[in-house]
């Protein structure tokens, strides 16, 4: 049986065009299903199983504020933010470098390495106008591979001094695991946490997404880290038939290299690139990793622990904080239920970026205390929860397949341009099915995914 | 159990009871987690004190740690 559950807007995966469609339900998943009157019918399951579909919201109160660009395409054709976008930006990404120096079967961007790196000028500029469109947010350094710039930690010092506090480096860990002293180099420099990507527990998983066995160099960057005092954030890629069944083992993996390991965020593979006419995604959803932790944890981790967010769209993303106490039990940390009033989106996203940066950064500079353990109570949690919280979270990219423009118009992870632009990630990324970008420059000729 | 809430100075007195502040266990909850410490009391209508102190260090730090995102 189908049911209707509401409207939503999407983009054709074949010209981009903005086109119109439902989100239905059909047993126990929930599919977008949209028509372009040119090159016809799409439809892709966008949710599967427990938690409920219609349990899963978190309403806001549209955010307009900020310097904005006057729609005149629509969404999402005038990125950059438009009038129209209802959130702030909560972490501004920025592309260092597109030279890689690992060539995954699939990859998170585009890393084809033909165009030149932006020059250390053009990144200080860019870092200004990050801090003053924003007023103040998270960011991220994102590539290509950023380890491969002789300069990263300069590049790194440089955003600190324009003013940003929480400075993230997304990386697959290669050069961090092969030069011991960078890790100290880009701890000095200011480096707050490590987004690291780490796809499973064994070498099957890395060779099947990334080519090659990297699960020792993945140990040896995050030993490098840990001694640097860096905060680790084990970033899984989940793609069904490869990795699907190693959710709670990550989560185990990264529980055993507490404090320096500061959670989980599993990212479902999401389609961007060139994909042939036969091909059909197959994306992992959110509430299958929620049920995957669940029943993988033997009820460890629970499907009811996992919140919609403050900031985001609801249907973007999940997470869930916990305190691993000192006898090995593993203690939710948060409330019992969802304000499901709706809260302000600037206030969800202000929220958010202080949350994320406390709890994603480094506890070194309070593992001198563990030798003093106070003895009252709160003394006690706050003693433990200062070093041993960890977060299990997830995100969910939309491609061309999977893009509802209400969840892009509430994004808050927004990559920043030389220009000034501030455009959402999943915009910045969507390709059509042949390719062609919306808001990239170029892409490289083959299939590329995340 | 050592509690440390207590200011050195205990002569303080309810305004609306007029009766002095007695050390009693208060339990506090937040967003789902219940700490026992020892607060000044007001034997007869049941308010604690909370010192500023109190407020803006250890309950704050407490408060941030739970913080959904």
């Amino acid at each position: 049986m189908t049911e209707i559950l509401g409207n939503i807007n999407s983009v054709c995966p074949e010209c981009l065009a903005q086109i119109a469609g439902h989100l239905v339900r059909r047993g126990d998943e929930i599919v977008l299903e949209k028509i372009c009157f040119e090159h016809g019918a799409f439809a892709t399951t966008v949710w599967r199983g427990s938690p409920a579909f219609e349990s899963w919201f978190r309403p806001k109160l549209p955010f307009f504020g900020g310097e904005r660009q006057q729609a005149g395409k629509g969404c999402p054709y005038d990125c950059g933010l438009c009038q129209n976008h209802s959130q702030r930006t909560c972490t501004a990404l920025v592309e260092i470098t597109s030279r890689c120096n690992l060539q995954c079967p699939v990859c998170f961007a585009d890393s084809g390495g033909t165009e030149p790196d932006p020059d250390i000028e053009t990144l200080t500029r860019m870092f200004a106008q990050i801090v003053a469109r924003t007023g103040g947010c998270n960011l991220q350094l994102s590539g290509g591979e950023p380890t491969v710039r002789k300069d990263l930690p300069l590049i790194v010092r440089l955003a600190r001094l324009a003013g940003i506090d929480f400075v993230q480096l997304n990386t697959n860990g290669l050069v961090l695991s092969t030069d011991p002293d960078l890790s100290f180099e880009l701890k000095e420099a200011g480096l707050s946490s490590v987004f690291l990507q780490f796809d499973g527990t064994d070498n099957q998983v890395f060779t099947a997404l990334r080519g090659r066995p990297l699960l020792e160099a993945k140990c040896v960057a995050i030993e490098n880290l840990s001694r640097a005092g860096i905060g680790i954030v084990l970033v899984p890629t989940i793609t069904a038939g490869v990795n699907t069944s190693q959710l709670w083992d990550i989560v185990r993996f990264g529980l055993d290299r507490l404090p320096h390991v500061r959670g989980v965020h599993f990212q479902p593979m999401s389609y961007f690139g060139r994909f042939p006419d036969e091909f059909v995604p197959n994306h992992v959803t959110l509430p299958e990793i929620m049920s995957g932790l669940h029943s993988q944890s033997r009820g460890l981790l629970k499907v009811a622990d996992f919140r919609p967010p403050g900031c985001e769209h609801a249907l973007c993303s999940f997470s869930a904080k916990y305190l691993l106490g000192e006898d090995g039990h593993l203690m939710r940390l948060g409330s019992d239920k969802c304000d499901c009033t709706p809260i302000s989106a600037e206030k969800g996203a202000l929220t958010s970026i202080g949350v994320t940066a406390r709890q994603w950064g480094s506890v070194a500079e309070f593992l001198p205390m563990a030798q003093h353990p106070p003895e009252d109570e709160l003394g006690k949690f706050i003693h433990r929860a200062r070093t041993h919280t960890f977060s299990v979270s997830a995100m969910a990219f939309q491609d061309c397949w999977s893009l509802n423009l209400e969840r892009l118009q509430g994004c808050c992870i927004h990559v920043a341009q030389p220009d000034g632009r501030l455009i959402p990630f999943c915009s910045f990324n969507l390709t059509a099915r042949n390719g062609r970008s919306l808001h990239r420059p170029q892409l490289r000729q083959k299939i590329i995914a995340t | 159990m050592n509690l440390s809430f207590l200011p050195p100075d205990m002569n303080w007195t309810c305004e609306p009871c007029g009766e002095k502040l007695q050390p009693g266990i208060v339990e506090l909850q937040y967003v789902g987690s219940v700490f026992k410490v020892e607060l000044p009391v007001c034997p007869k209508c049941g308010k604690a004190l909370i010192s500023e102190d109190l407020a803006i260090g250890r309950m704050l730090e407490v408060e941030l740690l739970l913080e959904d995102k």
